[in-house]
């Protein structure tokens, strides 16, 4: 499938759940919303002309008015790829694990919850693993997050 | 009466020999049986994610080779091809040639740490010396190029630093014959040698289902029978100039993970043939500006390094510095795939395991 396809496929087939964005000749990129995000993805893993089987990435941004949280599905079989998007509010962010469907996440979810403090609702395994055990210190990685005076010495 | 052992933990790291960096792994044991894997990782968090949130684009390249430093050529490429597009700068030729030049001689080196470090793992000490003594030479090549042996930040956004010194091809195309020549000398010491093949052969079987569920790429994802290299699919810079193809295994297991990457080092040898002969002249680097501001956007970046897709996924807000820098590193899937496929291994199959897969915890914890 082109791209141009892809994007009309998609377009036809998910009743404008998901929302096109402009990317110029950038990958295609659709924002979903976070309540329809679980059907979105598991339809297209399972859709026999998408077969989205495969999540190269799950990242977290911070944009200074929202959260959002990025995925990047690649089709190993049909060779094509797009982002998924979804936008959360700083109150209560939270969104549901996809690891039932790519069980690749679940370390991407930890990651993203651990540095940008979003929830995720259903994750196995939510407990602290790139940061030091006892952390205490807010969420790095929220741009609010200052770290200019932060220095962790060793207790003696 | 049958006779009953009780179940007790180890911690396999952070300093272990075997781990190749400072991961530890909590095993849960029965015996010699490892019943239950739990990879710790974070020892190596340096925060380059959020470094390079407060520096300027050329500053955060150094950064870069901090991230993965086996195969820093990679890391380097796909920070800069992100920053390209975003700032839509067409790379000349001659600098795209350089780059595929360099990458694969890197990914030759990386291949040859690996053949060395596995077979140590396992208790054979002479490939190691054999594998360091040729990567020996593509390092020579580095050194005398851009300076670096390690972490070169040779890769920069709009091309590459310097220029390749008069008599490179013939050096390196010296080089690729030497490796090409012991690559028999390295199947011939373990692809017969009894003690190897009781080791390796059905020991870790990563199926297919398994590893793309998990994420798994590069040369473990095609040792397990998945024909996917995303310089073909997914083709960039200038791959589909050369005449090669994907080599890939069927059996998934530490056996053929192994020759799977001793497959690879031909393949790398043939495009880089090809590419030190048909190397244009020109410009190695387009024009930037001293202050690098690329447009409004935001792009998610893949490239195939030595341990499968690395990315760069680059927010830009339209100043010198980028909003989120988020780095893919392979072994981290890789890695979060090992309790899938290795639970009710032995613990010394564990180790041949985590060695196959060839984990680099820089890229994991970034």
């Amino acid at each position: 499938m082109t791209r141009e396809e892809l994007v009309a496929y998609i377009g036809s087939h998910f009743e404008g759940k998901l929302t096109e964005m402009e990317t110029g000749k950038f990958d295609p990129w659709f924002e979903v919303k976070a309540e329809d995000l679980v059907e979105v993805c598991q339809k297209l893993h399972d859709d026999e002309n998408l077969k989205f089987d495969f999540l190269c990435d799950l990242a977290g941004n911070d944009t200074r008015e929202r959260f959002e949280v990025s995925y990047k599905l690649v089709s190993l079989t049909l060779k094509h790829r797009l982002d998924l998007r979804v936008a959360l509010d700083y109150e209560g962010a939270e969104i549901e694990s996809v690891q039932h469907i790519w069980a690749g996440a679940n370390w991407h979810e930890r990651e993203v919850w651990e540095l940008y403090g979003i929830n995720i609702k259903n994750h196995d395994n939510l407990t602290r693993f790139l940061l030091h055990d006892e952390w205490d210190e807010g969420f790095p990685m929220r741009k609010d997050w200052d770290g200019k005076d932060f220095v962790r010495l060793p207790e003696i | 009466m049958a006779l009953r052992t009780e179940e007790f933990q180890v911690n396999m790291g952070p300093h272990h020999p075997a781990t190749h960096g400072v991961c530890r792994m909590v095993l849960t044991m029965d015996g010699e049986k490892v019943i239950k894997i739990e990879p710790v990782i974070g020892y190596l968090h340096r925060a380059i994610e959020k470094i390079c949130e407060n520096r300027t684009y050329p500053q955060c390249l150094p950064l870069m080779d901090r991230f993965e430093y086996v195969t820093s050529m990679a890391t380097n490429q796909v920070f800069s091809m992100a920053a390209e597009k975003l700032a839509e700068i067409e790379v000349p030729e001659r600098a795209e040639y350089l780059r595929v030049i360099m990458v694969e001689l890197n990914r030759i080196a990386s291949h040859l740490i690996f053949y060395g470090v596995t077979a140590m793992d396992l208790g054979a000490y002479t490939p190691f010396l054999y594998g360091l003594r040729e990567r020996e030479l593509i390092l020579d090549l580095f050194e005398e190029t851009c300076g670096q042996r390690l972490t070169y930040n040779y890769i920069r956004i709009g091309g590459v630093s310097k220029d390749i010194l008069p008599g490179f091809d013939k050096k390196a195309h010296a080089a690729l014959d030497t490796i090409e020549q012991k690559l028999e000398d390295y199947e011939g010491l373990l692809n017969e040698n009894p003690i190897w093949l009781v080791r390796t052969k059905g020991v870790g079987v990563l199926p297919a289902e398994v590893a793309i569920q998990y994420g798994v790429s590069g040369p473990s994802l095609r040792a397990s029978g998945v024909d996917y290299d995303i310089r073909r699919d997914d083709p960039y810079s200038v791959y589909h100039k050369f005449d090669w193809e994907v080599p890939t295994r069927q059996n998934g297991d530490t056996f053929d993970r192994y020759i799977q990457r001793l497959d690879e080092i031909r393949v790398s040898i043939k495009i880089l043939r090809q590419a030190i002969d048909g190397l244009p002249e020109g410009d190695i680097k387009a024009k930037v500006k001293p202050k690098f501001k690329p447009k409004e956007g935001e792009v998610y970046n893949r490239i195939e390094s030595a341990r499968g897709e690395m990315g760069c996924h680059l927010v830009s807000d339209g100043t010198v510095k980028p909003v989120r820098v988020k780095l893919r590193g392979s072994s981290y899937n890789n890695l979060q795939a090992i309790p899938a496929f290795a639970t009710n291994c032995m613990i010394a199959d564990l180790v041949a395991i985590f060695a196959t897969m060839d984990i680099i915890l820089p890229e994991c914890d970034r």
